[in-house]
């Protein structure tokens, strides 16, 4: 007689996916009927091969391949499929899982590095924005107005009755004092060596 | 119908709101000191890492952890409630609520992080912040003061034509809790119709995201603009003049791409981009330059503004760039 024998580790993959602090407590994963609907909605499918739908199937088929392949890094974000899943799968945040499991493996350090300037900008201000990295390219884009406004900020905030943006002293100091304990500081360190 | 406060607010500054578009900032004060909403803005808190979240180059734990420290200055001051102006804080501020009070074992590993930076009065216990009940998009509290906010209109904004840009991360991150429609969002058609105006409602596209999807904006650019182009031909199809936003990622987008892909597709759409907030604040009659912050925009306003002859001193952007180079010529 044929016994079909499940292996062992067979969803090793999708339990890591689902043991990972970023995966909401009733993700669907398990549900997926593979009916294709978020990939119809996802713009990054309209655009590019980038297939939620196959890469939820390899997810639960244990195709550890997935995290290397490249075009997980051109999901938008945009969570379209997750708003429309019958079954209360969460393609977008499946994908952010993968795409910290390439980090971590360190292939995908590369698709992040040129983001690092943020966590610097975080670090020393407490506050985030459009990393520097991209200010030139920004700027030959808009037009050279984009330059004047990151020059002006604070003169344009204080006519409009707003304060300085930039935290108090004291409260950078926590900020960074978090980050460090939190393991970021050892992240981004570790990033901004792969630089090239 | 989840219930929206108007008071004990902390008005959650949003880093895009703070360098591309301040009126944003100073539009929703302006709105809430005349609805009789009570706010607090505290320079101590961070910013909530989202842009850096969806860069991949945040972990989960940090994010969270800057979560707790910003719910407990929200706490200690009296203003629980969280309302904000970006949808990206919106959805990262949720996330990480649930996160401290459903999984003990990370809420564990948060308060030990406080603990270890010498924030041990900061430990967050389970349902300090509850992300149903005090945390907000500020277009949820203008919603439910709408009809003060009718009361106060004193610019006619009728004559043109508007459409809508629902933030896909107020709508469909943590849809359950997203009022006035998820597939057919009308939360900002609903405000605008509150001062007035009627919108063209449902297009085609109309839920489609803005096409910045965080990193693509920058490592894959035609792709990203491929899908804002797409959306701002449908709009132009339909003859919109003026699309509303509600996030300030959004907002950058189309108004300081807009210019750039009418030159690649050599097409002209001349659609003005303003927040809701901004867009309620002129209808109140709020000054162009003090309140709204036009000046930071890409895509002109003054040209909006002439059509409503109003008694504004408008400054011709454009005319002054000409003088200052005739100028130094």
């Amino acid at each position: 007689m044929k016994t079909i024998k499940l292996q062992n580790n067979s969803l090793k993959l999708v339990k890591d996916v689902l043991k990972d602090l970023k995966a909401s407590p009733d993700l669907g994963i398990y549900k997926c009927v593979q009916c294709g609907m978020c990939t119809s909605v996802c713009p990054g499918a309209s655009q590019t091969e980038y297939d939620p739908r196959d890469m939820i199937r390899r997810v639960l088929e244990d195709d550890e391949t997935v995290i290397d392949d490249e075009n997980i890094w051109n999901c938008f974000s945009c969570y379209t499929c997750n708003s429309i899943c019958p079954s209360g799968n969460n393609a977008s945040e499946i994908n952010q899982i993968l795409r910290q499991m390439s980090i971590d493996k360190g292939e995908g350090i590369q698709k992040i590095v040129s983001f690092s300037a943020y966590g610097d900008s975080f670090m020393e201000l407490g506050v985030g924005s459009i990393p520097n990295t991209f200010f030139d390219v920004m700027v030959k884009d808009v037009g050279p107005e984009y330059m004047n406004l990151k020059l002006n900020i604070e003169d344009i905030r204080a006519d409009l009755g707003l304060g300085s943006y930039i935290l108090p002293e004291e409260a950078i100091n926590e900020v960074e004092s978090i980050l460090d304990n939190s393991g970021f500081k050892n992240r981004l360190e570790r990033i901004k060596r792969c630089k090239k | 119908m989840k219930f929206i406060p108007d008071k004990d607010i902390l008005l959650f500054k949003s880093c895009l709101v703070n360098v591309e578009y301040p009126g944003i900032e100073s539009s929703t004060s302006y709105i809430f000191d005349r609805i009789d909403v009570e706010y607090y803005v505290d320079e101590r808190q961070s910013c909530c890492t989202g842009l850096g979240h969806y860069y991949d180059l945040f972990d989960q734990l940090s994010t969270t952890a800057l979560a707790a420290r910003n719910f407990q200055i929200a706490a200690e001051t009296g203003h629980k409630n969280i309302a904000v102006m970006c949808a990206t804080c919106y959805a990262i501020l949720k996330k990480s609520a649930n996160i401290l009070n459903q999984n003990e074992e990370a809420r564990n590993k948060v308060n030990k992080i406080l603990d270890d930076s010498n924030l041990e009065k900061m430990e967050y216990n389970t349902y300090d912040m509850d992300p149903v009940k005090n945390i907000f998009h500020v277009a949820e509290i203008f919603f439910n003061k709408r009809d003060k906010i009718s009361s106060l209109v004193k610019v006619d904004l009728s004559g043109f034509r508007v459409a809508t840009h629902h933030a896909c991360h107020y709508c469909k991150v943590h849809y359950n809790d997203t009022i006035e429609g998820v597939r057919d969002p009308n939360l900002i058609d609903s405000l605008a119709a509150a001062v007035g105006v009627e919108t063209i409602g449902w297009y085609d596209h109309k839920r489609v995201t803005c096409g910045a999807g965080f990193r693509q904006r920058f490592t894959n650019k035609e792709v990203s603009l491929a899908v804002t182009a797409e959306k701002l031909h449908v709009l132009k199809e339909n003859e919109v003049e003026i699309l509303l936003h509600m996030c300030p990622n959004c907002q950058m987008q189309f108004d300081r791409y807009q210019p750039y892909i009418e030159n690649k597709l050599e097409t002209e759409f001349n659609i003005f981009h303003l927040n809701i907030s901004q867009f309620i604040a002129l209808a109140l009659g709020a000054d162009p330059y003090k309140v709204l912050g036009i000046q930071t925009h890409t895509v002109p306003i003054e040209p909006l503004l002439k059509r409503l002859k109003l008694p504004f001193n408008i400054v011709d952007q454009k005319e002054n760039a000409k003088a200052e180079k005739s100028l130094k010529n």
